[in-house]
């Protein structure tokens, strides 16, 4: 049996490539004030676009992943376009209802196109080196690089540029933020094309570490409201704690239960933030 | 044909119950579910395996009505007292949760192989046009039902529910003890939901996990939202239409011959998609809405 430093490694990869959704999720969520259900089906928008790149136009993965990129966060803004602005104000669950509709539509989307098969990219297969005892894949080492270089530019966009600054105006208080002259939907356009982007990149990362199904984004609907909660609502490195901690206690968790109880893991969680705290870590403010 | 006609009635009038018991939580008391589907399954493998077991249907169904109302009122006094956000992903999860509990749990659900041999109440009697019976009896339990909604609604309890619905500090300051009411309401959703259950395993005769799929829970909502809610007769229409779509989209493969297997559950669930999201922007009152002040 792997030594249980192995599943932390694990747990921290699936971390990694949890904050990036995770991040979106929290940030829209106190950005437009609804849950967004759709951020998680967005990583399987990413994937299949990176696969249709890979694999019916040869493009390198690389370039693949740029694509889903710029690709799923013109998806994210389309959405909001068609389906969310013309909700603006209304009750935050109407949205959440309507995000599911949303994630619904585009994950059949897939399913009609693709159908159910499990799909995998086309890259050079990569051997596993083996660290102080525990196997790591280059691909792993490079997913964790990348998705902590994302967040790095992400926070440095919120904390330092004037959009960014902006967008957490508009997060704490819209109505004096726009009052102030903050332009609240182009805050909003920036902040949907960055986060679907950001999930869009994290499906290609799923692709990679594991395998492409038109559930693969879906699936992972509750680790990432589990991640957002954990962090508090609206904190991007709190979301990419929360995603670290939900990594790793799903991956190590399937020592004590089994793999397919993965979910109920990231349902515990959150249950246990909710009972100690019913408005979340950080729902005081929202 | 007929035999199809008859089949598709059931089926409408299962979701009927599970679309009322929904407009008890949400219509009624403003109550986010998004796990209708988990009281459901409840329902349908609590009298499914008593009554593989032996238990006479007699103990068996109202066996399952109970759980599923003890089960939503477990979940209700952890989950109500949460924000509404909050509450639509701990439902959500509650629905996951439970079915990766039936998947898994062999030894008291069978797991994937499902239940088999589900026993058809008074099959000897009716043997002959038994489809015709049990839909008989699905449609007496869905006018019992309403009656009974209808009735609720109506009642001094009902107009708690709603006065709750429209401004929860209103309703305590009136004295009234509102998270008793709240979890009230959901369990009695969900003891509707149950009976659905129940109902609808009793007609397959065979249930197994993955019938009980979190977009069963996106089925109900877009029925609800289609009739109306917060009106019992909205919850009875858009049962019926959002069945008339699937359904109806099911013909779609005679005219499109590329349309089939995968590709056609597909189309048929994005449209189910795309008028929920169209509905929630266009119509979110539904084709039925609820009059201001119907007594």
């Amino acid at each position: 049996m792997p030594p249980i430093a192995q599943y932390v490694f694990n747990g921290v990869v699936t971390g990694g490539i949890l904050a990036l959704p995770a991040v979106a999720f929290s940030l829209l969520w106190r950005l437009l004030r609804f849950p967004n259900f759709a951020v998680s089906t967005y990583l399987t928008v990413g994937a299949y676009v990176a696969l249709m790149l890979n694999q019916g136009a040869r493009a390198r993965i690389e370039l693949a992943w740029l694509g889903a990129l710029a690709v799923t966060g013109v998806v994210a803004l389309a959405v909001d376009r068609i389906a969310f602005r013309p909700m603006r104000g209304r009750r935050p669950f109407s949205l959440a209802i309507a995000s599911i509709g949303v994630a619904f539509v585009l994950e059949n989307l897939v399913r009609f196109v693709w159908g159910n098969d499990f799909r995998s990219f086309d890259v050079p297969v990569t051997r596993a080196t083996s660290i102080a005892g525990i196997r790591v894949g280059r691909d792993q080492l490079l997913i964790l690089g990348v998705a902590v270089a994302m967040m790095a530019l992400a926070q440095a966009f919120l904390l330092r540029t004037r959009l960014g600054i902006a967008m957490r105006a508009t997060a704490d208080n819209p109505l004096l933020a726009a009052v102030k002259g903050v332009p609240t939907e182009r805050v909003i356009a920036v902040a949907t094309l960055g986060g679907g982007a950001l999930a869009g990149g994290a499906g290609v990362f799923l692709g990679l570490d594991a395998s492409i199904d038109p559930l693969m984004g879906g699936g992972l609907i509750i680790s990432v409201f589990a991640a957002a909660i954990l962090g508090g609502v609206g904190s991007a490195p709190g979301a990419l704690a929360g995603a670290l901690i939900v990594g790793i206690v799903e991956e190590v968790g399937t020592l004590v239960v089994p793999p397919t109880y993965k979910t109920a893991i990231g349902f515990t969680i959150i249950l246990a933030v909710l009972l100690v705290r019913p408005t979340g870590l950080a729902g005081a403010r929202a | 044909m007929i035999a199809y006609l008859t089949a598709i009635a059931t089926l409408v009038g299962v979701r009927a119950l599970l679309t009322l018991g929904l407009n008890v939580q949400w219509g009624l008391a403003g109550l986010v579910n998004l796990g209708a589907v988990a009281f459901f399954a409840v329902g349908a493998y609590t009298s499914a395996l008593l009554a593989v077991g032996g238990t006479p249907l007699i103990f068996a169904w109202p066996a399952g009505v109970g759980l599923a109302a003890a089960a939503a009122a477990g979940l209700a006094m952890v989950a109500l007292r949460l924000r509404e956000d909050y509450l639509a992903i701990v439902t959500l999860g509650f629905g996951e949760v439970l079915r990766l509990f039936l998947l898994n749990e062999a030894w008291l659900t069978r797991g994937a192989n499902g239940v088999t041999a589900i026993p058809r109440p008074l099959h000897a009697h009716f043997a002959a046009r038994y489809d015709v019976f049990y839909l008989v009896l699905v449609l007496a339990a869905v006018a019992i039902v309403y009656a009974a909604l209808e009735r609720v609604r109506r009642s001094p309890f009902g107009r708690v529910l709603r006065a709750i619905r429209e401004d929860e500090t209103v309703a305590a300051v009136a004295g009234k003890p509102v998270f008793r009411f709240k979890v009230q309401a959901f369990a009695l959703g969900a003891a509707v939901a149950g009976l659905a259950g129940i109902l609808f395993a009793h007609y397959l005769a065979y249930i197994e996990p993955n019938m009980f799929l979190p977009q069963e829970s996106l089925f109900v909502w877009l029925a609800l939202i289609l009739g109306g809610s917060g009106n019992n007769r909205g919850a009875l229409l858009g049962s019926a239409v959002l069945l008339g779509l699937l359904e109806g989209s099911r013909f779609a493969k005679d005219v499109i011959p590329f349309l089939a297997g995968v590709r056609l559950a597909a189309a048929q669930q994005m449209l189910v998609g795309v008028v929920l999201v169209v509905l929630m922007i266009r119509r979110p009152e539904g084709l039925l809405p609820e009059k201001p002040g119907s007594e």
